[in-house]
Parts: C-alpha cells; sequence; structure tokens
C-alpha cells in the first residue's frame, strides 16, 4: 500500500472511533458528484446520460461542504462528470483541505495542465489527483471513445508531479483486459512516478453505451488474478490489500453499499454510487430510510448480483481489517511482503 | 416496455393494465424529459429524478426543463406522465465511435494497398 501514514492513521483511528461508539453503519469515503458535465463520453460509463438542463447544473461549494459536514467521511472523493470543469473546483478543494479531509481529485487530465498552470490549486498531503487511465495508450484511448486522450494524460500527470502534487491513477477493467498489458501499464505508472493506483471491475451500467464488455464474478476472478499473481515488488496500489485479494478470488466480502456515499444536485443517492433507486435529502435520511436489506450478492439483488466495484467492498475491506486479529494480520502482511 | 429507445414518445393511458405506479417507475429510470400531466390539467415538462413510495404522501420530485426546481408532485395529483423528450442514454456514442475507428482502419489499409500495389500499366 501506498498511502501516507498521516492518512492511515486518520482512517485507521476514525475507524475504531466509530467501532468504540458501536455506530452500525458508517461512512469512510464521501463521493461528492458536483456536476454530472463532462468532456469525454467513455464507452462503460453510465453517469453523463442526462438532458442538457441537468447537465448544466452543479452544485454550490456551500452545497458541498454541508454535505462533507454532514458526512463526516474522513476521505472525499470528487468524481463527477468532469471535476475539472467544475467552476468553483479550485475554492473546494481549498475548503476541504482546511477541514483536513483526504481528497481525491477524480479526473480524466484533459485539463488537468491547463489548470495546474492557472495556479488553482496547492500541494498538500490532504490532496491528490487521482488521473483516470484504464491501460496504456490504445486501450485507454478505446476505453474513453477518443484518440490522443492517455498522452494528454500523462502530460497532466508529469506536470502535478513536477509541482510537487500527489497523483494517483484510477482504472476501471472490462471483459476482454490483457493481464499482461496491464502488468505492462503497472510498470508504466510506477515508471512516472505515481503514489499508487486504483484498480476496480466496472459497474454494469444499464445507461453505459457499452453494455458487452462488463465482468461478470468469476471472469473478474481469473482476471484480477492473471494481474494480481506475481506482482512486482515496486508497484504500489493505493487502496486496501485485502480488497485486492477479493477482486482476486481470496476473500469473501459482502458489499457496505454505505460506506462511500454518494452526494450530487439530485442530492444522497440510495443506495450507493452505482445503483440509482432514489434520492434522501439528507444523509441521516439516506442511513435511516433505505433498505439496506436489499442489496448487496447476498440479498438476490440482480443488480448486486456481478458488482465487484470498489465502492462497495473496499468499505468491507478496510472494516475486516479492524474488526479482527485476521484481518488485521491479513493487511499486514500483504502490505509488508506486497502479495495478495 | 422496459427499453427507453421504446419509451421515447409513449403517452400512457394510465388505468387497467397500466398503473400509475409503474409509470411512474419508467419515467424515474427514463433518461430524457418528460411532461407530467396534473389532474388540475396543468403540466410541468423537465426531468423526473426521483420518487418515493414509502411515504405517507407518495411524491416524485423533477427539475424543469430549464433547471429550476426541485419540484415536488404528490402522486394523487400526477393524471399521467408523456414521455416527451429525448431518451439520452439511447445514444450509439461507443457504437459509431467502434465503426469510426474501423473505418480509419480500412482507409489507412487502403491506402496502404494502393501504394504497394504498382499500377498494372507499370
Amino acid at each position: 500500500m501506498s498511502l501516507p501514514v498521516s492518512q492511515m492513521w486518520a482512517v485507521a483511528s476514525y475507524v475504531i472511533k466509530q467501532k468504540i461508539t458501536g455506530r452500525k453503519r458508517y461512512p469512510l469515503v464521501l463521493m461528492l458528484e458536483p456536476l454530472f458535465r463532462c468532456n469525454l463520453a467513455c464507452a462503460g460509463c453510465g453517469k453523463i446520460q442526462y438532458p442538457a438542463q441537468i447537465l448544466r447544473k452543479h452544485l454550490t461549494v456551500e452545497q458541498c461542504l454541508a454535505a462533507v459536514d454532514e458526512c463526516g467521511a474522513p476521505v472525499v472523493s470528487i468524481p463527477g462528470g468532469e471535476p475539472l470543469m467544475y467552476p468553483d473546483i479550485g475554492p473546494l478543494v481549498e475548503a476541504l483541505v482546511a477541514r483536513r479531509k483526504y481528497v481525491y481529485l477524480c479526473t480524466n487530465a484533459i485539463l488537468l495542465k491547463e489548470k495546474l498552470e492557472a495556479g488553482l490549486f496547492t500541494p498538500s498531503k490532504y490532496f491528490s489527483f487521482s488521473v483516470h487511465l484504464d491501460g496504456l495508450r490504445a486501450e485507454h484511448d478505446e476505453a474513453v471513445c477518443r484518440d490522443g486522450v492517455y498522452v494528454q494524460a500523462v502530460e497532466g500527470i508529469k506536470e502535478a508531479l513536477r509541482r510537487g502534487f500527489r497523483v494517483t491513477t484510477n482504472s476501471t477493467l472490462f471483459d476482454g483486459v490483457s493481464p499482461l498489458k496491464m502488468r505492462e501499464f503497472f510498470d508504466e505508472m510506477m515508471d512516472l512516478g505515481v503514489e499508487g493506483m486504483m484498480i476496480s471491475p466496472g459497474y454494469s451500467y444499464s445507461k453505459a453505451p457499452d453494455q458487452e464488455h462488463f465482468l461478470r464474478t468469476q471472469r473478474a476472478h481469473d482476471l484480477f488474478s492473471a494481474i494480481l499473481s506475481n506482482p512486482k515488488r515496486r508497484w504500489r496500489f493505493n487502496q486496501s490489500p485485502l480488497f485486492l485479494q477479493f477482486l482476486m478470488g481470496k476473500q469473501d466480502f459482502e458489499c457496505t453499499p454505505w460506506g462511500n456515499p454518494t452526494y450530487n444536485v439530485f442530492g444522497w443517492q440510495r443506495p450507493c454510487y452505482l445503483l440509482q433507486e432514489g434520492y434522501a435529502a439528507s444523509f441521516t435520511e439516506l442511513l435511516e430510510t433505505t433498505r439496506w436489506e436489499n442489496y448487496g450478492r447476498r440479498s438476490g439483488n440482480e443488480k448486486c448480483r456481478d458488482c465487484m466495484v470498489h465502492c462497495g467492498y473496499e468499505p468491507t475491506a478496510v472494516h475486516h481489517t479492524f474488526a479482527s486479529w485476521r484481518g488485521f494480520r491479513d493487511t499486514v502482511h500483504a502490505t509488508v511482503t506486497g502479495r495478495f | 416496455m422496459t427499453d427507453g429507445a421504446r419509451l421515447e414518445g409513449w403517452v400512457p393511458e394510465i388505468g387497467g393494465a397500466v398503473s400509475l405506479e409503474a409509470v411512474v417507475d419508467q419515467a424515474f429510470d427514463y433518461r430524457g424529459n418528460v411532461t407530467v400531466v396534473k389532474t388540475d390539467g396543468s403540466e410541468t415538462v423537465g426531468y423526473l429524478f426521483n420518487r418515493n413510495r414509502d411515504v405517507p404522501v407518495p411524491f416524485v420530485q423533477m427539475f424543469d426543463v430549464n433547471g429550476a426546481g426541485p419540484y415536488t408532485i404528490p402522486y394523487r395529483e400526477i393524471r399521467t406522465i408523456r414521455f416527451t423528450g429525448r431518451d439520452t442514454a439511447a445514444g450509439q456514442s461507443y457504437a459509431a465511435w467502434l465503426r469510426a475507428k474501423e473505418a480509419a482502419k480500412g482507409a489507412l489499409h487502403a491506402e496502404k494497398d494502393s501504394g504497394r500495389t504498382p499500377p498494372r500499366d507499370a
């Protein structure tokens, strides 16, 4: 794992505090979507298909901060849409850092170099760019349905690193991905000097343009095992090693849909970042009125059957680390040895 | 009807086999604007983003075509919902991308072939 010690400590102490206070359901990462507008239309994305008036809408900074304060999660991830198209992204990040939230700005990096040169952001241990890259040049450009995006993203990464920012990558994997190519991609990212990588299978959004390449459970296990079974020591992942073991089929986890709650222009999304079954007006309402028993693989819900996405299972992995000595031992062992 | 492309243009008649609850669910899942026709005859055109039947007064919520709102409308005030806007999830952007890539590859091959093949009269 490549997380800074201060971040690990912040998350660990937060989780322990929740356990001591007996809180049954608590959030780890707030998924804050200030807008749905995007400058790409990726094949596997079901997030941006809305009428024009919805794409023109965005949250105010005050709405974002009120959601962050109400939720209380120690980590805030800003996806979208493309957050660098959000007009107040600079002030929003500054306010979140001032609150000592660990912020991941998830971007396709097309605008990254331009925004950095405009002086929109200041490096901080609390702030990281999480650049969306689904593989090497050919694979990534195909995933985002536009040539040249990989090159732009790499330029943005280099510029961010040169200016002293924390930079991670996030990759969504679909059926047909070559394990060998993904291993080459990991090498390439380490050569670039990113802090760590995040990987996850794609969720089968019913609204995504490409419906043919979403991974089913066994295929996902096979793919991630082929990629991660013999990991190189130099690879660093910015996520729980137990989640990576889960992707490989070595851990049997259940989803924690409230672990990464989502707030956007519609409100608090039920039940999770991926499914849209309605909206609550407040985080408390979301927690108290969502029928959580209807979600997760064991619920029998068809929409959850093949889902192995990080936003539901990474919180489970973190919970598992602190729930038993075995979980803690497994996490420490994987972290120290670099093997999953 | 379950798929958005087939819902576009649908003007359901509530009653008989088509319940208001089912139409609301379809409208909630639809990624285009709809027209909510109320029992008093007035209409609201916009994007229906939320519905909740698990409360004493079931309601829908929507932003109108100018983005104003959210407006909350109780189920009991809805006569029907017409699927008047384009379904934004029914686009073929990925298929179009694949077609464009194939066409570009074809053009490249054709160019290479024309360069390699000497003219018959040479």
